[in-house]
């Protein structure tokens, strides 16, 4: 979320539209309105060259209402407190639209993994994991992967946490690796979501996916895994890119070729059966179906009437700016927002801590058969709230999001 | 998730049963002439039941929905069949893995409707 705009009051105001469209209890609201749980710590660490160094984490608990919470945690130079706030809000968003018995939260160490080595970036994880320790547990809040952490990095959570309580407890982190408890198809899970809400989308809109055309930005794990998909399924893809810039050919792009290339040159740009474009460029481009799948605010007020696809699939978080979505609104852009179409990775996130509880594995075809069931309950809820009303996706879906977590606000009562 | 119902019933039911379920927004079903016998070992109410069990004609109803719409099927079901007599049927529920629509691959929910 960089940008001269704060993302944490960015993500109010959504929360307070929302709250005005469906006359929310103002009591509610302004718990709403309120992370339960803002934690920032000091980490201290020794780096390869001896000298210690301190870096600043984060852990962020928004809601906890619906169920334990349940966020990634970030690497990154622009991590601040107000982003995982407001990304942490955003995840108790993402849980309720799909109905899994979390609420959210959000972690980050403000770093540049890319300057250290493997091994500060294990101390640095431990350290930060003994420093939110007491908040952290599989009925607490369970942490997973974000930008720059990967399956090792929840290895070392995992490790962490389980050396200190004196027993392993492969529930306390999801998105492990699949020798420690990690759930088969779970890596593929956000990009798998991403195309189930596609083709919902194509069902309920009547239109057929085979004859339309897709251009994806950025091609790491969900970019990258959702071409392969959809290339499998038979669809046209006709634009990729990722940091370097991206590639376009209207014949059709294969994914395995790209991938071939990608291994050879470091980036898609390295695949020469295409012309070069750059990312703007790819926004651009003349599709049918947009998915941006790399960063937030790629589309903004600047390029927003520019875009010239009519569906919009949000397999980044937070890709559209607020700005941006008004713009595409008035364009009658079709936009499956954030908060729905990328909701695929917590979910199997969901079934990972689920298969860790019970101490029982599900093979890959019942994780994605379930998955595929929730996608779809969750899609034909959000639509027919945006048909009701009326109104854009993610409106509908913030709606549903919101109605779900002050009902549950509201039964559970306060405490004392 | 789908679920298969797959009844026998008795083949004068058929059509009422084809409209009602229409009308409730089912998209398939497929009937098959069988034979069979249940409880009443294949003998009407009014004869004598021997020892020999006899094969009376049936309809086999197949028809897979969403199970959100399980129980209102069932329920439509026993009203249009129920007898008081022995020899009205029966009704299964059978969980469905998935389903594919052929000609445009489409999976699962999407697949029947």
């Amino acid at each position: 979320m960089r940008g001269e705009f704060n993302p944490w009051q960015m993500t109010l105001s959504q929360l307070d539209e929302v709250a005005k469209e469906i006359n929310l209890d103002e009591s509610i609201h302004q718990i709403l309105r309120h992370p339960k749980r803002c934690l920032t710590v000091s980490i201290p660490i020794q780096m390869d060259n001896g000298k210690i160094k301190v870096f600043t984490g984060f852990r962020v608990q928004h809601n906890v209402t619906r169920g334990p919470a349940k966020g990634g945690i970030r690497y990154h130079p622009s991590v601040t407190l107000d982003e995982t706030k407001a990304l942490a809000m955003l995840m108790t968003w993402k849980c309720a639209v799909v109905k899994i018995p979390y609420g959210g939260a959000k972690g980050g160490i403000i770093c540049d993994p890319r300057k250290l080595s493997l091994k500060e970036v294990e101390r640095l994880t431990r350290r930060y994991i003994s420093e939110i320790i007491s908040f952290i547990g599989p009925e607490k809040d369970i942490p997973a992967p974000d930008v720059n952490t990967n399956p090792q990095v929840m290895a070392w959570i995992m490790d962490t946490y389980s050396m200190d309580v004196g027993y392993s407890v492969p529930g306390v982190v999801t998105g492990k690796p699949i020798s420690i408890g990690g759930s088969l198809g779970r890596n593929a899970a956000t990009a798998r979501g991403v195309m189930f809400s596609l083709m919902n989308a194509a069902k309920k809109l009547k239109f057929d996916l085979f004859e339309k055309t897709i251009a994806i930005q950025g091609y790491g794990n969900v970019g990258g895994n959702l071409a392969h998909l959809l290339s499998h399924e038979g669809y046209k893809i006709i634009a990729i890119s990722d940091v370097e810039g991206g590639i376009y050919n209207p014949k059709g792009l294969d994914p395995r070729k790209v991938s071939l290339a990608l291994k050879g040159s470091g980036s898609v740009v390295g695949f020469k059966d295409a012309d070069k474009i750059t990312n703007q460029e790819l926004l651009a481009v003349d599709c049918d179906v947009l998915i941006p799948a790399a960063l937030e605010n790629q589309i903004s007020q600047d390029n927003a009437d520019k875009i010239r696809a009519g569906f919009i699939v949000e397999a980044a978080n937070g890709p559209t700016t607020p700005q941006a979505d008004k713009i595409l609104e008035g364009k009658g852009v079709f936009v499956i927002p954030d908060i729905l179409a990328n909701a695929g990775g917590v979910t199997v996130s969901y079934f990972e801590w689920v298969q860790g509880l019970q101490a029982y594995f599900w093979t890959e075809r019942e994780v994605n058969l379930k998955l595929r069931d929730i996608m779809q309950k969750a899609f034909d809820k959000v639509y027919r709230i945006s048909e009701e009303r009326k109104i854009t996706m993610r409106k509908a879906a913030y709606i549903l999001a919101v109605e779900r977590v002050a009902e549950a606000t509201r039964v559970r009562g306060l405490y004392p | 998730m789908l679920k298969k119902i797959e009844c026998f019933l008795q083949p004068s039911k058929l059509d009422e049963i084809k409209d009602e379920l229409v009308k409730m927004g089912v998209e398939g079903m497929s009937v098959s002439e069988v034979k069979g016998f249940g409880t009443q070992r294949g003998y009407l109410e009014e004869e004598k039941i021997n020892k020999k069990v006899k094969f009376l004609p049936k309809a086999k109803v197949e028809i897979v929905v969403d199970e959100e719409i399980v129980e209102e099927v069932i329920g439509a079901i026993r009203k249009l069949c129920a007898a008081e007599t022995i020899g009205a049927g029966k009704i299964f529920v059978i969980p469905v893995e998935d389903a594919v629509r052929i000609r445009t691959a489409e999976v699962g929910k999407s697949a029947i409707y």
